[in-house]
């Protein structure tokens, strides 16, 4: 333990920027924006689910709210839906004596919060357009066999457009990881956040922020990767 | 000795889409080993007529009694409707359908096609329902197929596997859409020696077919329909036979 550190001191001695200090700030930067991505595409995800159910419900009285959702956050853009939530809840009346406080004081919470929006929001007109391309005769021949709505949703309509919206969703990850770069503008200190305290210490913009890009671009890669794996195993259905 | 239900019965079935009434009165009875064959030019209202039978379509008016159970109807504001949705799903459990466009779930292979149903819908043990798919996919002759994608099949090879897929609910009834209208020619060989192998084995079937070949030799009863209403029906020695209607003997004729 102490020889690797001792080898990493001497690899970054003479260098004047990337000290183990601000390396550390990376660090730090690299888990919060893993963490604010992460989670908030896992809560998305489950949101998303029962959303695209109900979006493509034909009652209207239950797709109409969920598109009137959809609509907003895909209208707006996100940096003003974490503008209204980070300053926002500060003036709701009595927010400060709840419980919910000490965790919306934090600017990751609502961050957290309005990065689950947006995706989930996302996500469900994604669902929603794979839902609508479940092949007729699939759904028919699902009725034909006695299935009853429930069971036809959960085995035959939702594993076929989980697949059909692979793709996309992939992309809509992506999206998310480099949208998440806006969480810096409420004092977070994610990736961009770590990259602008670097530049303004030393007044370096290349080295701060090709570095970061470097980083982003190596999760985009894995983000890619680990997608294209997914395809690979979940699509074979469709490679004749 | 009990006297065994009527497996499918359906009378005086009506059916309109908007001002076109495509159905005006259609019965028919099938008794245990009948193989019913519905033929008739195209709009002339066969599919609709079959696709009644499992409530793929509402009829509008008409009785439909499986196995000897009336299915249970409602009247709302949208039209004629079933009571329980329940008991239609259980009935749909008794008829099994093979459309014309296979209709095989995409996303899983051959042999989690034919399980599913019997597994989720009829709760067998999933052991059972894997021995009996197998039996099932090397009398259709896809053993080796079973882990193909429908995608990665022919069509031939689909329908003959979707054939298996509604064996595996043993069921009452077999209703066959135009099962041989989709395939080129030389595939619809495979499918009708499968066809003729549940006739003979005493399988009840009803088939809306274009197959007049089939027709002649399996069939117990062929039902020529002309504009929602039977116009013809009988044996197929009759019914082919000797054609009654200068329409139907017009039907039969050669076309080139």
């Amino acid at each position: 333990m102490l020889d690797i550190s001792a080898w990493f001191n001497d690899l970054l001695a003479g260098n004047t920027i990337f000290t183990a200090d601000t390396l550390g700030y990376y660090w730090e930067g690299l888990v919060t924006t893993t963490q604010l991505v992460f989670l908030s595409l896992i809560a998305g995800l489950i949101l998303a689910v029962p959303l695209a159910i109900m979006r493509s419900s034909k009652h209207k009285w239950i797709s109409l709210p969920i598109y009137f959702y959809t609509y907003v956050f895909r209208g707006t853009p996100l940096l003003i839906q974490l503008y209204i939530i980070y300053y926002g809840v500060v003036f709701i009346d009595g927010i400060q004596d709840t419980f919910l406080w000490p965790v919306l004081r934090e600017a990751f919470y609502p961050a957290l919060i309005a990065f689950t929006l947006n995706t989930a929001a996302y996500t469900t007109e994604i669902f929603r357009g794979a839902i609508k391309a479940t092949a007729q005769g699939e759904i028919e021949a699902a009725r034909a066999y006695g299935m009853s709505q429930s069971l036809m949703m959960r085995r035959i309509i939702l594993p076929s457009a989980f697949r059909r919206a692979l793709p996309a969703y992939g992309n809509e990850v992506i999206f998310m990881l480099h949208a998440s770069a806006i969480a810096s503008v409420v004092t977070l200190m994610d990736l961009t956040g770590a990259a602008r305290f670097v530049y303004a210490r030393y007044y370096a913009p290349f080295e701060a922020f090709l570095f970061v890009a470097a980083i982003y671009l190596c999760l985009t890669f894995a983000i890619l990767f680990f997608f294209r794996y997914l395809e690979k195993k979940l699509l074979a259905h469709l490679n004749s | 000795m009990a006297a065994t239900p009527t497996p499918l019965e359906v009378r005086n079935i009506k059916k309109r889409f908007g001002d076109t009434e495509v159905l005006k009165g259609l019965s028919l009875q099938a008794q245990k080993g009948d193989v019913i064959t519905l033929i008739g030019a195209s709009g002339s209202g066969k599919s609709t007529f079959l696709r009644c039978m499992n409530l793929l379509e509402q009829p509008d008016d008409g009785d439909l009694i499986v196995h000897g159970e009336p299915i249970r109807f409602k009247t709302t504001k949208h039209g004629r409707e079933p009571e329980d949705w329940k008991q239609v799903v259980q009935m749909r459990a008794k008829l099994s359908m093979v459309f014309q466009s296979f209709n095989l779930w995409a996303h899983m292979t051959l042999l989690e096609n034919i399980i599913e149903a019997p597994i989720h819908v009829l709760k067998k043990p999933k052991k059972e329902a894997l021995e009996h798919a197998h039996a099932l996919l090397d009398r259709v002759g896809l053993s080796a197929r079973a882990n193909a994608y429908p995608a990665q099949m022919s069509g031939g090879q689909q329908q003959r596997g979707a054939i298996a897929r509604a064996l595996a609910m043993d069921p009452e009834v077999m209703l066959f859409d135009e099962p041989t209208s989709a395939l080129d020619p030389e595939l619809v060989g495979d499918v009708l020696k499968v066809m003729h192998g549940l006739a003979e084995e005493g399988r009840t079937m009803v088939v809306v077919t274009h197959e007049m070949s089939f027709a002649r030799d399996v069939s117990s009863q062929v039902i020529y329909l002309h504009q929602g209403l039977v116009a013809e029906a009988g044996p197929p020695d009759q019914v082919l036979g000797n054609p009654q209607s200068p329409r139907l003997q017009q039907f039969l004729a050669p076309k080139y």
